[in-house]
């Protein structure tokens, strides 16, 4: 019996600690960005830039939530109908993990929506935003 | 004629409930079941939308099966059923067709010369119908039973003879129940009614001799032999792979890289050219950047070549080959594409299950691997807004 609980509880906390072995990755993207970058981050900057309408990008996608939908909890929709998955890390946890991929979509989507990169900052503010959420 | 004393109620003045057996039990399945396939096949072929064309297709394995039935049961089956019996001269024929237009008609007890006319051309007609119908659905759609042998080419040339095949046989079904209706007048007798019991009551009218047991012995046999016969051939042959469709070797950079944003459109439904316009302007993809680093634009790219609609012998390839000239790049500003969803309500591509004509699998099940079977279509109902 006593063995049963043991194993109970040590899974119980493998599965408590399995979050934080996700957020590692995610730790290490947002390393890299808080290295280039002059100051610190801040959510309350991302929401803005999240929510706001944007001029000089292409005129089908003028804000991040012409897809992403007005908050990032909720699923969007490409222009092609596919759904695009929840951006807020408490519901799409595996996220933002991969810097070439999290550089990719910043790369596309900047040039989208902004007609031009984003910088370091934005793109900081941003992901701070998004693990927030 | 020894077997008048068969027949008794025939009185005067009143219906005789029984008659004299002219038309066996399986000329009568074969005659109705006829009905019900030609019925079948016609409307949905003529009046049905599209999606409806497995139905089109079982109607005409079924007449296959009919017919081919009939042609054995013509040797083998009862007096009247017997070919034999209805074979005359072209003189007779014709003989035959000019009293009846005078309105007199001499008796016969089974098939007339004009109804024996009716019954061959029908035969014929039918034949070339599944005939032509098997080598369209094998060429067009890469299905049934000679998907493996008929290019679409074949296949879409045969599809204006199955049409006017089509045709003929409405005139032929027009013309064989006007002439039943007038014979009905003429001879006092309801033919089609005796084609369904059976008997005809003129008395004059030579009963069959066949026994109702080796009818149905006779009868059962020989739709077993032509229903094993053409399952074994359909099994045999529609297990031969598709002819005119390359096995594709899935990439995977491309389902991912393409398929993020959008259904990965399959590599057939758009030639080189427009495949190498859109690798090459990714900065701008319908009104976004999708640009992507330049090795997997390189690999991408060599997979969309080698699969191009050139590659294929699909109906879709066939006809997606030609682009617009305005927009090369659109698969759904090509002219097939716009004529083959003319008729469909365009807010219906806003539904939002839907959204946007480029989700080709919303309505075509079968998208992913380029076949875009016209069976396989199916326009989801709107959903309402929540």
């Amino acid at each position: 019996m006593k063995k049963i609980l043991l194993v109970l509880s040590t899974a119980v906390m493998v599965a408590l600690a399995a979050p934080a072995f996700a957020g590692a990755k995610q730790d290490a993207v947002m390393d890299h960005y808080k290295k280039l970058a002059k100051g610190s981050f801040s959510a309350s900057r991302g929401k803005a830039f999240f929510g706001a309408t944007h001029t000089g990008g292409k005129p089908a996608t003028p804000s991040c939530t012409s897809c992403h939908t007005k908050s990032p909890a909720n699923t969007g929709h490409t222009r092609a109908n596919k759904p695009i998955a929840p951006m807020a890390f408490s519901k799409s946890p595996d996220r933002f993990g991969e810097l070439k991929k999290v550089e990719k979509w910043f790369g596309r989507n900047c040039r989208s929506v902004l007609g031009r990169e984003c910088t370091v900052q934005e793109k900081g503010d941003f992901l701070a935003f998004m693990f927030s959420q | 004629m020894s077997d008048i004393s068969l027949i008794s109620g025939t009185d005067h003045g009143n219906i005789s409930t029984r008659g004299i057996r002219v038309w066996d039990l399986p000329v009568r399945l074969f005659h109705w079941g006829l009905v019900v396939g030609v019925s079948t096949a016609l409307v949905t072929g003529f009046l049905a939308e599209e999606w409806y064309l497995d139905i089109h297709s079982w109607a005409g394995y079924t007449i296959a099966f009919l017919i081919s039935f009939r042609l054995i049961w013509g040797f083998v089956g009862s007096k009247y059923a017997r070919f034999a019996s209805f074979i005359f001269t072209p003189k007779e024929t014709i003989g035959h067709i000019k009293e009846f237009a005078r309105g007199n008609s001499a008796h016969y007890s089974g098939h007339n010369p004009a109804g024996a006319l009716m019954v061959f051309t029908l035969l014929a007609v039918l034949f070339l119908l599944t005939v032509s119908g098997v080598i369209i659905l094998g060429g067009q759609e890469n299905l049934g039973a000679l998907a493996g042998f008929i290019s679409f080419e074949i296949g879409a040339f045969l599809v204006e003879i199955h049409e006017l095949l089509a045709w003929s046989l409405i005139l032929l079904i027009i013309a064989h129940v006007a002439g039943m209706i007038i014979e009905s007048r003429i001879s006092n007798e309801n033919l089609a009614l005796a084609m369904v019991t059976g008997k005809k009551k003129d008395t004059s009218s030579e009963p069959i001799t066949m026994s109702v047991s080796t009818i149905a012995l006779r009868a059962v046999v020989i739709a077993a032999i032509v229903g094993g016969a053409g399952f074994t051939l359909y099994q045999k042959y529609s297990a031969v792979p598709a002819s005119g469709l390359v096995r594709l070797v899935p990439n995977e950079t491309y389902n991912s890289e393409c398929g993020d944003c959008h259904y990965a459109y399959h590599p057939s439904l758009l030639p080189k050219s427009s495949w190498q316009g859109i690798m090459a302007n990714l900065d701008d993809h319908f009104g976004e950047d999708a640009s992507l680093d330049a090795e997997t634009v390189k690999s991408i790219s060599a997979w969309l070549n080698e699969n191009s609609s050139e590659a294929w012998d699909t109906e879709a390839a066939n006809n997606l080959r030609e682009v617009s000239p305005k927009s090369p790049l659109s698969i759904s500003e090509t002219p097939y594409w716009l004529l083959r969803h003319s008729e469909i309500d365009k807010n219906i591509f806003k539904q939002a299950n839907i959204g946007t004509k480029g989700n080709c699998v919303a309505c075509h099940s079968d998208a992913k691997t380029g076949r875009f079977d016209d069976a396989a279509i199916s326009i989801p109902p709107p959903k309402p807004n929540t």
